[in-house]
């Protein structure tokens, strides 16, 4: 917790004094990093956090998942294909077709030994360019004008800004959180994550493990992706995941890979992106301080001590 | 044909080199692709600055340092996980190169053509000298034997650490170089995120040469081939198929991680 306060202060601290350098006063930065609307906050929070709860997952299994970005996509997609048969449709295709986007990673891991660090993140990139196919080509809208696709009829329900997509975000927060630390399988997992070779040895069919971790990781960067279209976006095109992947590792380690914490986490991280979309808007600053702001919260967390995985 | 797609495949050789030295030595080195976007904007700013191409590459390898010694810092002293390490320096890098170039776009510095080295030496000297002189090092010094040893079974070596920074110091004036390559030779100029994954490609080529120089070598130049026939064909036709042909280098390394990983076998202490 306290790590944690210290990442953040020491990268808001950073990213003003980096402002100041270049001319801009670190009040005015700070105020209107922080002062986006609250609306669009959680709007981005949604993403952010089970993108976030993606990586709480696997990293507590202890297998390396970068492909958020690729398996929000596929999510995505699928939830694209499957709107004509409503929403409830949508939103299961999202979650499957993350989950099997993932799988293909601890699949290969599996069967020849392919580090899923590296696998994950060129199906990331595949993902992306599968997408600019989609959006280009088979997809793309009638009268072929932009390369994106026509706009949803469904949506999820919403009031005002703000869609359902919100509660079931968090209803998978608590059910992850639930998952890991109050059922049978969390207790493995975690046990996994934590010392495969003692896990082997107490009886756990670690290989077995890692799939369902890495599937139930990626069905919830699937679902992040589905969310986004069906309540944000409402149509597909070429830069959608928009760093959503990576930016959930930030997320996770904020949170010290805690579900329950990555509300939080999530929350805090969705405000820095509204504010710096604001910045770029009003001071024409670069939004990419949140990212920028990501890089110095994992730094940090790093700096100050070990990353707890028990 | 196969000339261009050489020189064009260069920084994604050097990149290679520099991430075999470093997994020789027992780290994982995923930052790789921050340190080269931070070396390709230092290298344009001190190049501009200096109106020297050659100042331009010394500022590359700058850049890529300041970036390696963060990820070292962590890595190395820490010992904090080398893949979020990683993570945390391409994310680093990307955002700190997107703001400063909004800060300076309207500025000269990356308006204005950038001065070029007139003789290319970074070809031969990715292709050929490069890899001789570091197999020398790796495979016929004391030095390289204690490098790899850190590899393999750190307990075993006492000065672990040196061994470690010093193949990262490597690494990062191989991948300064490229990064410098890639804005002042292939590219006139900075561009955001303009690494564009090659960094993540190298990652693989070093798994795909099984982590030995000569496998470098052969496993870029298809690489670079496949891209310079793949960029033949877009010209040629222009329908929707060019984003599945961008596709096919990610399908390819994919392919071979899987055809080959199951049967090398990587550095023992690798990412410990």
């Amino acid at each position: 917790m306290t790590r944690a306060i210290v990442a953040v202060v020491a990268a808001l601290a950073l990213v003003a004094g980096i402002g100041a350098l270049f001319g801009h006063a670190p009040g005015d930065l700070l105020s209107i990093l922080l002062g986006g609307s609250l609306d669009e906050t959680i709007l981005k929070t949604v993403p952010l956090l089970l993108t976030g709860l993606t990586i709480v997952v696997a990293f507590r299994a202890g297998v390396w998942n970068i492909g958020g970005e690729g398996q929000f996509i596929a999510g995505a997609l699928a939830a694209f294909v499957a709107a004509r048969f409503g929403i409830v449709a949508a939103l299961a295709a999202s979650v499957l077709a993350g989950a099997a986007w993932a799988s293909i990673a601890s699949l290969l891991r599996w069967w020849r030994n392919a580090p899923e660090v590296l696998t994950t993140i060129l199906l990331n990139f595949i993902a992306i360019n599968l997408l600019g196919w989609c959006v280009n080509g088979p997809l793309q809208e009638a009268g072929a004008r932009y390369p994106q696709t026509e706009a949803l009829s469904v949506a999820l329900p919403a009031r005002g800004e703000v869609h359902a997509g919100v509660v079931i975000a968090v209803a998978v927060c608590v059910a992850i959180w639930w998952l890991l630390y109050r059922t049978d399988e969390g207790l493995r997992l975690r046990a996994t994550g934590f010392n495969p070779s003692a896990a082997r040895f107490a009886g756990i069919d670690v290989d077995a493990q890692i799939f369902r971790a890495m599937a139930v990781s990626g069905g919830c960067a699937g679902l992040a992706g589905g969310i986004e279209l069906l309540g944000v976006t409402h149509r597909l095109f070429e830069r959608f995941a928009a760093g959503y992947g990576y930016s959930g590792i930030a997320v996770a380690l904020l949170a010290q890979l805690h579900p329950l914490a990555t509300l939080v986490s999530a929350f805090f991280f969705g405000a820095l992106a509204t504010g710096a979309g604001e910045l770029q808007r009003s001071a024409n600053i670069s939004a990419t301080v949140a990212t920028l702001i990501q890089a110095v919260v994992i730094l940090t967390m790093i700096l100050f001590g070990r990353r707890s995985r028990a | 044909m196969i000339l261009l797609a050489i020189t064009a495949a260069t920084p994604l050789l050097l990149a290679v080199l520099g991430e075999t030295i470093v997994q020789r030595s027992g780290i994982i080195n995923l930052g790789i692709e921050g340190m080269m976007l931070t070396a390709a904007m230092t290298a344009v700013l001190a190049a501009q600055g200096a109106h020297s191409a050659a100042i331009g590459f010394l500022g590359g390898m700058a850049g890529a340092a300041i970036a390696g010694a963060i990820f070292g810092v962590c890595a190395i002293e820490l010992r904090a996980d080398q893949i979020v390490t990683g993570v945390a320096v391409n994310l680093l890098a990307l955002g700190a190169t997107g703001f400063v170039y909004r800060e300076l776009e309207q500025s000269a510095v990356f308006v204005r053509s950038v001065p070029r080295l007139g003789f290319d030496a970074s070809v031969p000297l990715a292709w050929i000298v490069l890899p001789a002189l570091l197999a020398l090092l790796l495979w016929r010094t004391m030095f390289g034997l204690r490098l790899r040893a850190c590899g393999e079974n750190p307990e075993a070596v006492p000065s672990v650490r040196a061994h470690r920074w010093t193949a990262l110091a490597i690494e990062s004036a191989l991948t300064g170089i490229a990064g410098a390559h890639l804005a002042l030779m292939l590219s006139s100029g900075f561009a955001e995120n303009m690494v564009a994954g090659r960094g993540f490609i190298a990652l693989s080529i070093v798994i795909f040469g099984r982590w030995k120089f000569k496998g470098a070598i052969l496993g870029t130049a298809l690489f670079g081939i496949a891209a310079a026939a793949q960029y033949a064909l877009q010209a040629m036709n222009r329908g929707i198929e060019f984003h599945l042909l961008l596709a096919l280098p990610y399908v390819a390394t994919l392919l071979i991680l899987c055809g080959i990983a199951g049967r090398v076998r990587p550095p023992e202490a690798l990412g410990k």
